[in-house]
Formats: structure tokens, C-alpha cells, sequence
């Protein structure tokens, strides 16, 4: 430390005012006040005492302004009023009126970035402070807009439906509606992304406009994907992510950034076409069963084909799809390409959002309309999804690269995702679902993380740094509790959803998981130790050790924009690591039902001597109770009361 | 006083915040804003933290006291009078936490943020909290000049909160939360002084050796998840019955599958199988080995002495590494039920004593040979635990908290005043620099001798009386089944009584050994000559600046140890207070439970026994066969233990002080190999680096050339060359030239005609479920239809059929559900008047019929 404080101004630390025990003293008496009012005048007041107080406590060298603090403040205040909100049996608190269901919510939804988008395309080139103010703004409204899908007790129904004809003809419908699972994927994306976009506009300086086009129409593309519930229309929005994710790696990426894009877009295109036959033969089919055309998921849901047969190939299309999108090995090596090659926002987004869309295609979409194919191949699929998190965490120890460890480990984290839907407990799946928001999480951050370094160095080598930590003690910290969290160390984020999922993968019923899911449970667990290999490795090579590197004596520790970016995602590990009930809660009905529909299903099939589920002919079944009522008419008063409550 | 303690219900009794609050809210404010706090402030909130807990914690006890002995009965029982008590729990909900997977995957288990205190987790309480004060106030002196000091205090606060999350939590899942914790900041502050490579290498160890054990702990939390259905203490306990359940584990082959093909043959007759007790107790003693520094995961603890001083005392000696005892003794009601693993447990235990005691023997490093010793205590407290005396494992926790806390800030003491002017960091802990160090270091000297007292057995401390009644109850404890019947019926295995008695002496040459190397180190440290350098009067210019002692840097000059310099010299008060008050304990904390004592003076109750006896009680009393009212065999087993006291230390004396250290040379020359063997730890880090890491390493080369060259190359490359030799084969026949083009055209429409030119009879079943099915034929050019018989061929393309099934007769079961089938002949002609036939078969099935129609 001696030989370093020679180069800096002598008595940095003394310059700064430090914090008086009286300053301290204050602090703890707010923190009380601020306890007392939660516990005994009302948790509503909360989330501005704790913003002001964050406002006041930030360390001068975090905050050098007053907008700094204020934002600090204003995030800090929002996350406590989260927490206020979803605190379980907070709804006493908040009053008994019925929130009134917006019809056209999810629409603009989806709508405004996409818009917004557009609009980008009419300013002017030359003020990219305008475009990126704009864009921003764009995000931020999305958010909000998105806040209001909280004020719903989810349960088991499906919400903010909106059910309109697009092309009558071929029965295909603009239908969206969110329950408990979707809830959480949309307000991910509506929260990271403008997280990542802030994070990208100090990085990206060139085609600014070009990326904000990019990022906006991406934001649509991903809501659009966890809303929709029509098949053709989750496949329009499923596709039409591909091509801004394309264009963003491929022209802001690395050195390799081409080969790497086209890489990614076929692997991902690859599985999705053949997604678009299964989903013209279901619809086709639908039509022979019924006479009109369709492709809705209720009414997909009804058609029973043979699992001996046209079932498998079905499932096996959605599926593939899905698995090369979370991805799962074999099919996982376009994502350490991408990653490497796409610039800091796009591998967040990528990471956090674009993942979770195979994840959440097989567990609404292939779990939920070939739930015999599902369990038929549930057990073998399983060991895949334990091998990939060896195999993932393996190779991610032994790369050099510092974003190829994190996509690595992403390889083996969606593993557990995966592992716990295979699983199909109640518990396991909503494991799974908060696993997916986690990940997001942590790898969004750490992710981020990279991105600091990357910007002063330009080198994503382990090997070019090494004792960083004495020059960025701040970032150090921040990357430790991003490791941690990753590692899934309890009491932060991860953990919550790995025991999940691992103690559902042991206590599935034999009717799920097949006798080898002691087996499975003690990989997938086996799978920790590993975690912590490679990302204590990873740590210790960057961060430890002298600082040997003379180019990395230049460094500075992180700034107060990237901090304002990271700090949120820094702070959820905690919540959710402490207060998982908070998303949990919300969840847990719709998993409940999920699972309810699968198991019916599998019960009324049970195997037979071929292992199939159903030899039988094409059959209709019964409409899902759980179905949301018919859709609204485009004409339909958006003020009617909320529908689809069956519970 | 009373009044006081009613203030609280057991049920919701907050000061628990108070008592974990408190610790964390030290570790974050330092953590935040300590940089900028100074150093006095962040010492008078780490230390006003620790106290407050600690009060808190005495409160909470007292509390406890109180409701425990409001719940006292008096009964008769041979004449003599016992108090019984009630196993008193007192706990406080935090919030609801999350809910996981019950058995059969159906049940959803709630998992809360609870905390609660019993006798057990009381003792552990204050331990934590007490002795944490001590090491806090002997740290805000010892690390006073490092620039780390106020990220230290965050670490050692936050390490505190862990602890107590780890005791306090009334769950698995809490528990484990504390038990990451403290390995985290076990990671945290091994690798304190992170720009040596060393120490953040020697943190990524423990940290990696004890998820290896977490992995074993979170196998047992699904294990237990699965058979008793709930995590928490008293849900464990209500079903730990199930656990021995026919339902069991199946080891091989996996999960009672049947395997047919090649390897059929690896498939025993009897699957290998063993029962869920066994298995929750198996992985449960992996997590505690990990933590416990244990054999086969010890080797990160002799590492972890790169962190600071006071570190090794409160995490590594004091605290922390007793997880693991603490584990077993609270889930001691599970272990009881697997005495196989109870007997394996006492072995690790005996061995890894004896193991790391020979270890020990060579060191040179002072903090090593402590290290050792604590890994080879540590083997004691196994040997108590699994031998079924849960009180004198946990008693040995206890004296061993007193009295290693005590030797390792004294080794501190020793330290700080050799860092004076030694500042390598290898160097200042040497024992052979050391020696002499009595005359200017009468305090140190007087705490460390106390304490080696009572490590090494000297009669009447706090040792003796704990490892004597260790020894006593491995030799004369045996083990029964707690359900008999059910035992046999799984045909369980029972370890041999024998064993105890082997682990007996084992224990007995480690306690020997023991005596010699703490003897040897205490020896070697305080007597003889001082060999640090050369007393003398200091020259000034050469004269190092003493607040500099935090740069460990490599910057820093080369040390000429000729030239004199000042005598070493005592610590300041800060860190001798704890030592005289850790001293007092070790020496006096015998009194606390003195087994000799109650059976020579025929003593109705011992406190210590008789504060945990609710803990214990059921299992005891079901579990373990105690043998009761044997002076004799109990003093003859104290002679053992005497005279490995007398033994260890009178050749260590003989060695040391008359010789000089003169046999101890001639020894390593007689026996060259084994004292190479010795110095190089056995070579057991060489043995996992070349096994086990290898593996792991050579496993994941394979993956990462696997993943590049088959499956990337697979997918990725031979597609690409796939689509590119298609690409080529076929720009050949785009050549141009348009009689190639017209002779292709000429085929295809061939191809075409004769396709269009011939009928297809193609079709679906359509079944509508109650017995009507439709029969619908594919449309196709000019087609006419004719079904079955009929005469004329038509238009319609359909053909609507009714299968009824025969009329219910009961006596007939088998023709009752019979499927019905019928044959549908479809022949279509098309515009040429060619046609063509198929067969369609409906069936109905009686059964699946009903079925339906519950569904509709």
C-alpha cells in the first residue's frame, strides 16, 4: 500500500470529511425511527425514509453530486417500496379495493419500446445525447408501466388478458395475458434493460443511434415473448429478438464478432424453424378436430395426439428450439461465442432475458402441451440438464477468458433451471422460475462487472490482470458479492433457488423422475463445489496476488454511473436472497397449477408396456379450467372487472 | 428479577435480534463507511458491537436459566433425588423464508428465519460472543497498524453474526446459511493480506475444502427433506423415526433400477442398500469433517494460519472449526439411529488425533504445531461425540475454547513482538529464531504456560478433566439399538465393542504425543537463549520504524538480524487482558464439568452434565449404554490419560531442557525417512494434488477439448461442411446450359403426372369418445369415395360409424371389458377410374370410455 499512495495525491483520505461517530450515531437513530415506523405507524412511509436516508449517507467519493445521490436515493426508496409492497400479508396494509385490470396493459407493453423504436429512427444522428436521453426515458416508462402488474394478486389465474382477432382466417389471435411464472420474466426484462442501456451508453460511442433502434425494438421483442399466449404469436416475438441481439453483436462485438453472430443466429434460428412446423401441424390439427383454426395455447392444449407417435416429434421440435435457446448441452456452444464477442450491454441482456426464453418456452409451452412427451423423456433429459451443469462448470475452470467463464457457468446455472422442471414438484418449478430471475441477477451483474475493466483495459484475459483489488477495492467488493451470489452462497439470491430445485430433483415421485434422481440431486449438489472452483479461481487470478501488470496500475475504480447501474442489481441479491417469499408468493399458485394440468394429464395416460403415454387416435379434450375467460372484443370497455379469477 | 425474565415469552423472545443484531450492524457500518471512520471509531463500534451482543447474550441465558428451572420436577428415583428438567427452547421468527420439496415431491416444507436458544446453543452463545470480545479487544490492538484495520473489523464482525446464524438458526437451511457464512469469512480473512499469493490461495482452499463438506450437508438437508419431512429441530426429531424406514437407499445399483445389456453383470443379487439414518448421518459427517478440519478435508486448516493472528484464534481454534461437534450434537437424536456411522465417526476422530499429532511433533512454525494441535483436538472431540458421549465432546469444545484461544493470542504475542524486527513473516513465527522469550515476556509466558497446562492434561485443569472423560466414555461406552425389531428386520450392522477400546489407546498415544509437542513448543519459545538477533543497544540509523509492520510488501529492505536491537518486549494491555482471563479459564473451566470428581466424591449432578442433560436425554437413554458406577475401570483409564500427561511432557522436558534438544536431532538422524515424511505433512496435500485435483483437472481438459473438437466440431463444423458439399454438388447441375434445365424438366413433370395420375386412399379416425367415431378420407383430384360394401362410390368423404358395446354382463368380466373393434374398408377412385384401398381398424375400449366421460 506504501508504494501505491506515493503515486497518488498524498492524503486523498484525509481530504475527504470522514464520517463522525456522531454522523454514525444519527444513522442509527434514523434506522430506528425507520424500524419503529415500519413495525408500529405504517410500512408505507418506509420507502422514503430509506430514501432519504441512503440520499444522506452516501459516501461523498460514490455520489459527487446531488443528481447522483438524488438517483441513488430514488432507487434505494423504489426497491424498499417493493419490498413493502410484496411483503407477505402486506395487502392488509394496503386497503381492500380491487385494483382495476387494464385489458390494454400488456399491449402497451409491448407497444411502447417498439414505438419508441421507431421513433428513434426519425432524430437526428449527430445528438446522440438526445437519442440516448430518449431511449432511456423510453425504458423507464416501460418500467413503470410494467409496476402496475404487481398491484394484482396473481394466484392461479391468468391476468391483463386481452384476447383480439389478427389473422381471423387462420384463427391466429393477438392474445396476451400474464399469470404468476410470466409476471416475474417481464418485469426482469423491463428492469434489466434499461439497467444494461444505462451501463452501454458510456461504452458504446459509435452508431448510437443505431443501437438504440436495436435495444428498444429488442425490449418489445422479449416482452412480447413472455406474454404471448398464442402460439404464432409467441414465435413472431420469440424471432423477431434474434435480429436486433444479431445486429448488436455483430456490429458492436469484438474481433471475432461476425463469425460469432452468424454462429448464434443460426444455432437459434435452426431450432426455431422447426418450432414453426410442430406449430402449423398443431394448429392444422386443431382445425380437423374442431373445424376452425387455431392457435391458442387453451385451445391447443385441448388436442391429445399419441405420445407412440406425432407427440414425440412435436414436443421435440418446441423442445429443441427451447434447448438450443437456454442452452443446454450439446447445443451450448454458440453462447460462449456470443458472449465473448457481444459488447457488455448485449451479453447482460443476452444473459439475464434472452436465455430465459427457452426456459420459460418449455415450461409454459412444451410442458404445457405434450406433457406426456415431457414426462416420457423428463428422467433422461435430467441427466442431461446434471451433465451439463459438470460439464458447464468444468469447462468454464478452465477458460482464460473472463467472459467465457461467465458463460460457461451460465451453461451449468441453466442447468439447475432446467434440472428443476424436469423435476416437475410444485417446489422444483418454482425453484426453477426464481432461478431464472436469479441468474438474470447475478450474471447480469457480473457481466456488468466485466464490462468496467473491459472499457479502462480492453482485455478480457484473466491473465492480464491480477492484484486489482489494491487499485479497485470498491469493484472488488461489488465482484465478490456478484461471485458469491453466483457460487449461490445462502443468504444471497442463488442459493434460494438451487436448494429448490435440488431437494425437489430428490423428492420427485417416481411418476417424474426416474430412479436414478438420488443420483441426479447428488450431482446437481455435487455441482456447488465446482461452482466455487471456478469462480473463487477466477477471482483469485484477477483480483489477488501483486499487481504485477504495470498496465493495470492505471486502473480506476469503478465510477459513480457504473456504480448506479450495478448498485441495483447488487441490492436484489440481497432482497431476493433474504425475502424470496416476496417473489415466491406471486408464483406459487400458477406453479401449483402448472403442475396440476401436467400431472392430471400424465395420470389419465399412464404408461403402457411401450413406455408411451397415449396410443390412442388424435383426440379433444376438455377446456382447462384454468383458461382465462373468452377474450375481450377490440371494442371490449377496458374497465371491466378483473377476469379469469376462478379461485 | 423474575419479572425481568417473564418480559419475554419463549415463544417470541426478541433479544435474539439484540444478540445476532448487534454483530451485524458493526460489520456493515464498518464495512461502508469504515475507511473513512478512523481507526478509534472503528474500534468502538466493533467492540461496543460485540460487547452489547455479549450482554444481550448473558441476558438471554439468564432467561433461559429461568425458564429452565421454572420447569424443574423433582422425582425419586433409588433414593436419591433428581431434578429433571424439560428441554426449554427459547425462539424468536424472524420472517418466513422460502419452502422446499417435501417427500414424495407433493408436501411443500416452510422454511423460516427462526432462531432459537436451548442449553446447547445457550453455552455456544456465549462462547461466541464472550471470547469474541476477548479476541475483538485483543485485535484492536494487535492489527492497530494495519491500513486493512477497519476491513478487518467488518470481516470479524460479520464473521460473528455468521457464527451465531449458525447456532441460533432453529432450521437446517439457517443453520447451513451460517455455516456458508463463516466459511466465507473464514475465505475472507485467511486471504485478508490478499496481495500475497499465499494467503488468497490458502482462502480459496478452505473455502473449496469446506464446500466439499457443504456438499455432504446439503445431500443430508434433501435426504432429510424426503424421509422426516421438515428441517427444522423439532420436526427432524418428530419424524426422525421414518429415517429408518424400509424405504432405503439404494447404493448400487443406483436408486433400485434394473439394468439389462453388457454391464448386467455388475448387478448384484441383493442390491446393496442402506438405510436413510445411515445415509442423513454419512453426509452429515462429511459437511462436519469439512468444517471440523477432519480427516480427509484437514488439510485447508494448516493453511489458514496466513491469516492475522487473532483470526486463527477466534476462527480457527475457538469457534468455527467446532461446527461440526456442534452439528452432530444438536442432530444427535439422528445419530443415534446409525451407529455405524456413530463408530466411524469415533474413529476419524481417534484417528486424525493421533495423525495430526505426529504432524505436530516436527513444526517449527509456532502457529503450525498450534494448527496441528487444533486439528488433532479437534480429532478428540470426534472421538467423544461418536463415541456417544455428546457432553464430553461438547465439553472438550468448550475447555478447548478456553485454552487454544488462549495459546494462539499468546503465539500473537509472541509474534507482534518478533515482527518488531523480524518482519518476514515466515521468520517471526519460527520457534527456532524464538527461545529465552520468558525473561522479557513474563506475561505471555505465564498465559501460554497456563494454557499448555491445560491442553497437555496436567491434573485438575480444564483439559485433563475434559480429555480424561473422553477417553473414559470411548473405552467403556457401548452402543444399542434404539428400535431393535426394526433393526434386525433391515438387518443393520452393529459395530464390535472391541473398537472402543482400540480408539482408547489411540486416543491415549495421541494425548501423549500431545503433551510432548506442546511441551516441545513451549520449551523451545520461552527457554533457552534468545536467537531472534542481538540484544543490544539499537543503532539509530538503522533502527526500524515500528509502525510499519503492516507492509508486507516486498518493498521493504533486507532485515540484517546482527545488529543489535532492542529486547523483544511484552504486549500492551489490550492484549494481555484477554490472555490472563483465557488463561484463568483454561486452568479453572475444569470445574464446569469434573466427571472424575462426581463418580470419587459420588456427586449428584456436575453442571455442565446437567445443564445439557434435556439435549441428550432420549438419546442417551435409547441410544448409548453408559456404563455407571465403575471407579475403577473410570480410574484406570484416568491412569492412562495421567500418565500420557507424564510421559509426553517428562520427555519433552528431558529432551528440551537437560539435553538442550540434543535427542531430538539424534532421533531425525536415526530415522531419516520418517522425519522427511514427517516435515513434508505425510505428503498429503501431494497425494490429493496428485489423485483427486488431477482428476478433476484431467477431467476438465478432456470437456474443454471435448467441447471444441466433437461437439462444436460436430454441430458446428461438419454441418457447415455439409451444407457447403451440397452447395457444390448441386452449382454443378446449375450449369447453364438449358438442355440440362429441359431434360430435368421432362422428369420432373413425369414425376409429378404419375404422382397426380394414381389415387392415394388416405385418411383419419377422428374418436369423439362415447363410441362415435368418423372416418375421414384425405381429398385428392376428382376423387369418389366408397366405404365398406356400399355400391356406388360418392362424393362424401366421410363416413360416421357407432360402435356400441355389448350389453353389461356381469358375469363376464373379461368380455365386459373387451375392446370392440371394427374394420372400415375406404376405396377411392379418381377421374381415370383407377382406385385404391385401405383398411382402417376403430377400437373401443371399454375402460379408457369411462374415463373419458369423467373427464367430459
Amino acid at each position: 500500500m506504501a508504494a501505491h499512495s506515493t503515486h497518488e495525491p498524498v492524503g486523498v483520505e484525509n481530504a475527504a470529511k470522514p464520517v463522525t461517530l456522531g454522523q454514525i450515531v444519527g444513522a442509527l437513530m434514523f434506522a430506528l425511527v425507520a424500524a419503529a415506523l415500519a413495525k408500529f405507524v405504517s410500512a408505507q412511509l418506509l420507502p422514503v425514509v430509506i430514501a432519504a436516508g441512503v440520499a444522506y449517507l452516501m459516501p461523498t467519493h460514490l455520489a459527487e453530486n446531488g443528481k447522483v445521490r438524488g438517483a441513488f436515493g430514488l432507487m434505494a426508496g423504489l426497491l424498499t417500496l417493493f419490498v413493502v409492497r410484496m411483503w407477505p400479508g402486506a395487502e392488509a396494509v394496503v386497503g381492500e379495493e380491487a385494483p382495476v385490470e387494464s385489458h390494454t396493459l400488456l399491449a402497451w407493453l409491448v407497444a411502447l419500446p417498439v414505438l419508441a423504436s421507431i421513433a428513434v429512427l426519425f432524430m437526428p444522428r449527430q445528438s446522440p445525447r438526445l437519442i440516448q436521453g430518449f431511449t432511456f426515458l423510453a425504458m423507464i416508462a416501460e418500467l413503470a408501466l410494467s409496476l402496475p402488474l404487481l398491484s394484482v394478486n396473481m394466484g392461479r389465474a391468468f391476468h391483463f388478458n386481452q384476447d383480439i382477432p389478427w389473422v381471423a382466417s387462420l384463427g391466429i389471435h393477438w392474445h396476451v395475458a400474464v399469470d404468476g411464472v410470466s409476471l416475474w420474466l417481464v418485469l426482469l426484462t423491463t428492469f434489466i434493460v434499461p439497467v444494461a442501456a444505462y451501463a452501454s451508453f458510456g461504452s458504446i460511442t459509435t452508431r448510437v443511434k443505431d443501437w438504440c433502434f436495436a435495444l428498444l425494438l429488442l425490449e418489445g421483442a422479449m416482452v412480447g415473448t413472455f406474454v404471448s399466449l398464442d402460439v404464432v404469436l409467441f414465435y413472431v416475438f420469440f424471432e423477431l429478438g434474434l435480429v436486433p441481439m444479431y445486429v448488436m453483436i455483430g456490429v458492436w462485438g469484438g474481433t471475432n464478432r461476425i463469425k460469432a453472430a452468424i454462429k448464434f443466429f443460426l444455432y437459434t434460428m435452426f431450432g426455431s424453424v422447426l418450432m414453426l412446423a410442430a406449430i402449423l401441424y398443431l394448429g392444422w390439427t386443431h382445425a380437423k378436430l374442431t373445424g376452425t383454426p387455431s392457435f391458442d395455447f387453451f385451445d391447443l392444449q385441448r388436442v391429445q395426439l399419441p405420445t407412440s407417435t406425432m407427440q414425440v416429434w412435436l414436443w421435440a421440435a418446441f423442445s429443441l428450439a427451447f434447448f438450443i435457446k437456454v442452452p443446454m448441452f450439446p447445443v451450448h456452444t454458440w453462447l460462449p461465442d456470443a458472449h465473448t464477442e457481444a459488447p457488455t450491454a448485449g451479453s447482460v441482456i443476452l444473459a439475464a432475458v434472452m436465455l430465459k426464453m427457452g426456459t420459460y418456452g418449455y415450461l409454459r409451452f412444451s410442458m404445457g402441451l405434450f406433457p406426456e412427451s415431457c414426462a416420457k423423456y423428463g428422467p433422461t433429459l435430467a441427466g442431461v440438464a446434471v451433465w451439463g451443469i459438470l460439464y458447464g462448470a468444468l469447462c468454464a475452470w478452465k477458460q482464460d477468458d473472463i467472459k467465457r467463464i461467465i458463460a460457461y457457468s451460465s451453461v451449468a446455472h441453466l442447468g439447475y433451471v432446467m434440472l428443476g422442471l424436469f423435476a416437475a414438484t410444485p417446489a422444483s418449478m418454482e425453484g426453477s422460475v426464481l432461478q431464472m430471475v436469479n441468474h438474470g441477477i447475478s450474471t447480469g451483474a457480473l457481466f456488468m462487472l466485466v464490462g468496467v475493466v473491459y472499457d479502462q483495459r480492453h482485455t478480457r484475459h484473466v491473465d492480464d490482470y491480477g492484484g486489482i483489488a489494491k487499485k479497485m477495492p470498491l469493484y472488488t467488493a461489488l465482484f465478490v458479492i456478484a461471485t458469491m451470489s453466483s457460487v449461490g452462497l445462502p443468504g444471497l439470491n442463488g442459493f434460494v433457488g438451487e436448494f429448490m430445485i435440488i431437494t425437489g430433483t430428490f423428492t420427485s415421485g417416481d411418476g417424474k423422475l426416474g430412479p436414478a434422481r438420488g443420483l441426479q440431486a447428488m450431482f446437481a449438489a455435487f455441482g456447488v463445489i465446482l461452482a466455487a472452483l471456478y469462480m473463487l479461481t477466477l477471482v483469485q487470478k484477477v483480483f489477488f496476488g501483486p499487481l504485477k501488470n504495470p498496465a493495470n496500475k492505471k486502473l480506476k475504480d469503478i465510477n459513480s454511473r457504473e456504480l448506479l447501474a450495478v448498485a441495483p442489481l447488487i441490492a436484489l441479491m440481497f432482497i431476493v436472497g433474504l425475502f424470496p417469499r416476496l417473489l415466491l408468493d406471486q408464483m406459487h399458485d400458477a406453479c401449483a397449477r402448472i403442475e396440476e394440468e401436467y400431472a392430471e394429464r400424465i395420470q389419465a395416460n399412464p404408461p403402457g408396456k411401450d413406455h408411451s403415454y397415449y396410443t390412442g387416435p388424435i383426440k379433444l379434450l376438455a377446456k382447462s379450467p384454468n383458461a382465462p375467460a373468452p377474450g375481450t372484443a377490440p371494442d371490449a370497455k377496458p374497465t371491466t372487472a378483473p377476469d379469469g379469477d376462478t379461485h | 428479577m423474575n419479572a425481568f425474565y417473564s418480559l419475554f415469552s419463549a415463544e417470541e423472545f426478541s433479544p435474539l435480534a439484540i444478540v445476532l443484531g448487534m454483530p451485524l450492524l458493526g460489520a456493515f457500518v464498518n464495512g461502508v463507511w469504515g475507511k473513512r471512520l478512523g481507526k478509534e471509531a472503528v474500534k468502538t463500534m466493533a467492540l461496543s458491537a460485540m460487547a452489547i451482543s455479549f450482554f444481550a447474550a448473558l441476558f438471554t441465558f439468564a432467561a433461559l436459566n429461568h425458564h429452565v428451572d421454572s420447569s424443574a420436577v423433582e422425582k425419586v428415583v433409588e433414593g436419591h433425588k433428581v431434578v429433571e428438567h424439560e428441554h426449554v427452547k427459547l425462539s424468536w421468527l424472524a420472517w418466513e423464508w422460502m419452502r422446499a420439496s417435501g417427500a414424495g415431491g407433493l408436501s411443500a416444507i416452510p422454511i423460516q428465519a427462526k432462531f432459537s436458544v436451548d442449553a446447547l446453543s445457550g453455552i455456544m452463545m456465549l462462547v461466541i460472543t464472550g471470547i469474541g470480545f476477548l479476541i475483538h479487544l485483543y485485535a484492536s490492538n494487535y492489527m492497530e497498524t494495519d491500513k486493512g484495520y477497519w476491513r478487518f473489523f467488518a470481516y470479524l464482525n460479520l464473521f460473528v453474526f455468521s457464527m451465531l446464524i449458525l447456532v441460533l438458526g432453529d432450521n437446517l437451511p439457517l443453520l447451513f446459511v451460517g455455516w456458508e457464512g463463516v466459511g466465507l469469512c473464514s475465505y475472507l480473512l485467511i486471504g485478508f493480506w490478499y496481495d500475497k499469493l499465499p494467503n488468497a490461495a490458502a482462502g480459496k482452499k478452505a473455502f473449496i475444502a469446506n464446500r466439499v463438506g457443504d456438499f455432504g450437508l446439503i445431500c443430508a438437508m434433501f435426504l432429510i427433506a424426503h424421509y422426516c419431512g421438515a428441517l427444522d429441530w423439532t420436526g427432524i426429531e418428530a419424524g426422525a423415526k421414518s429415517l429408518l424406514s424400509p424405504d432405503m437407499v439404494h447404493v448400487w445399483p443406483f436408486g433400485n433400477a434394473h439394468y439389462d445389456g453388457v454391464f448386467g453383470f455388475l448387478q448384484p443379487k441383493v442390491p446393496l442398500m442402506m438405510t436413510g439414518a445411515t445415509a442423513v448421518c454419512a453426509c452429515l459427517l462429511l459437511g462436519a469433517t469439512g468444517k471440523s478440519a477432519q480427516m480427509p478435508l484437514y488439510v485447508w486448516l494448516p493453511d489458514a494460519m496466513a491469516g492475522p493472528t487473532p483470526v486463527s484464534a477466534l476462527i480457527h481454534a475457538a469457534t468455527m472449526v467446532t461446527a461440526g461437534i456442534y452439528l452432530i450434537c444438536r442432530l444427535n437424536f439422528v445419530f443415534v439411529l446409525a451407529p455405524g456411522v456413530m463408530a466411524v465417526i469415533a474413529g476419524v476422530g481417534a484417528f486424525t488425533a493421533l495423525f495430526a499429532a505426529t504432524i505436530a511433533l516436527v513444526q517449527n512454525d509456532l502457529k503450525k504445531v498450534l494448527a496441528y494441535s487444533t486439528v488433532s483436538q479437534l480429532g478428540f472431540m470426534f472421538l467423544g461425540v461418536g463415541s456417544g458421549s455428546f457432553t464430553a465432546g461438547f465439553f472438550h469444545v468448550l475447555t478447548h475454547a478456553f485454552f487454544k484461544a488462549c495459546l494462539f493470542l499468546a503465539a500473537g504475542s509472541v509474534i507482534h513482538a518478533m515482527h518488531a524486527r523480524v518482519h518476514d513473516d515466515e521468520k517471526s513465527q519460527d520457534m527456532r529464531m524464538m527461545g529465552g522469550l520468558k525473561k522479557y515476556m513474563p506475561l505471555t509466558y505465564g498465559t501460554f504456560g497456563a494454557a499448555t497446562l491445560a491442553i497437555i492434561g496436567f491434573p485438575l485443569t480444564s483439559g485433563f478433566f475434559s480429555k480424561d472423560e473422553i477417553l473414559f466414555r470411548s473405552f467403556s461406552n457401548s452402543y444399542q439399538w434404539v428400535d431393535k425389531a426394526r433393526a434386525e428386520s433391515l438387518k443393520m450392522w452393529m459395530p464390535p465393542a472391541y473398537l472402543g477400546k482400540i480408539y482408547y489407546v489411540m486416543g491415549v498415544l495421541a494425548a501423549t504425543l500431545t503433551a510432548f509437542y506442546m511441551c516441545r513448543a513451549f520449551f523451545l519459545t520461552f527457554y533457552g537463549d534468545f536467537k531472534g538477533w542481538k540484544i543490544g543497544k539499537p543503532v539509530a540509523a538503522e533502527g526500524h520504524d515500528e509502525d510499519d509492520h503492516d507492509d508486507h510488501g516486498d518493498d521493504h529492505h533486507h532485515d540484517d538480524l546482527t545488529i543489535p536491537g532492542a529486547a523483544p518486549h511484552e504486549s500492551p494491555r489490550p492484549m494481555t487482558i484477554p490472555l490472563i482471563i483465557l488463561a484463568a479459564l483454561a486452568v479453572f473451566g475444569g470445574l464446569l464439568n469434573p466427571g472424575l470428581a462426581k463418580s470419587l466424591f459420588h456427586l449428584e449432578s456436575i453442571p455442565l452434565e446437567h445443564w445439557l442433560e434435556p439435549v441428550f436425554a432420549t438419546s442417551m437413554a435409547k441410544g448409548i449404554h453408559e456404563v455407571e458406577h465403575n471407579l475403577s475401570m473410570e480410574l484406570m483409564c484416568t491412569a492412562g490419560a495421567f500418565s500420557a500427561f507424564a510421559i509426553g511432557s517428562g520427555l519433552a522436558y528431558w529432551t528440551y531442557i537437560v539435553n538442550n534438544g540434543a535427542p531430538a536431532k539424534q532421533w531425525a538422524a536415526a530415522a531419516p525417512g520418517l522425519h522427511k515424511m514427517l516435515m513434508a505433512k505425510w505428503m498429503v496435500d501431494e497425494l490429493y494434488d496428485a489423485t483427486a485435483i488431477s482428476m478433476v483437472d484431467g477431467l476438465a481438459d478432456t470437456f474443454v477439448g471435448a467441447d471444441k473438437i466433437v461437439v462444436d466440431g460436430i454441430l458446428a463444423q461438419v454441418t457447415s461442411f455439409l451444407a457447403a458439399a451440397f452447395g457444390t454438388a448441386f452449382r454443378a447441375v446449375q450449369n447453364g446450359m438449358v438442355h440440362v434445365y429441359a431434360a430435368a424438366m421432362v422428369v420432373g413433370v413425369a414425376g409429378f403426372s404419375w404422382f397426380f395420375a394414381m389415387p392415394h386412399a388416405e385418411g383419419m379416425i377422428v374418436d369423439k369418445g362415447n363410441g362415435d367415431f368418423i372416418v375421414a378420407a384425405a381429398p385428392g383430384f376428382g376423387y369418389e369415395y366408397k366405404f365398406d360394401d356400399a355400391q356406388k362410390f360418392g362424393a362424401t368423404s366421410e363416413k360416421p360409424v357407432h360402435l356400441d358395446l355389448p350389453a353389461a354382463d356381469k358375469s363376464d368380466k373379461a368380455k365386459a371389458t373387451a375392446p370392440v373393434t371394427k374394420n372400415v374398408v375406404l376405396t377411392v377412385k379418381n377421374v381415370f377410374g383407377i382406385q385404391d384401398t385401405k383398411t382402417f381398424v376403430l377400437v373401443r375400449t371399454p375402460a379408457k370410455d369411462k374415463q373419458m366421460i369423467g373427464q367430459n
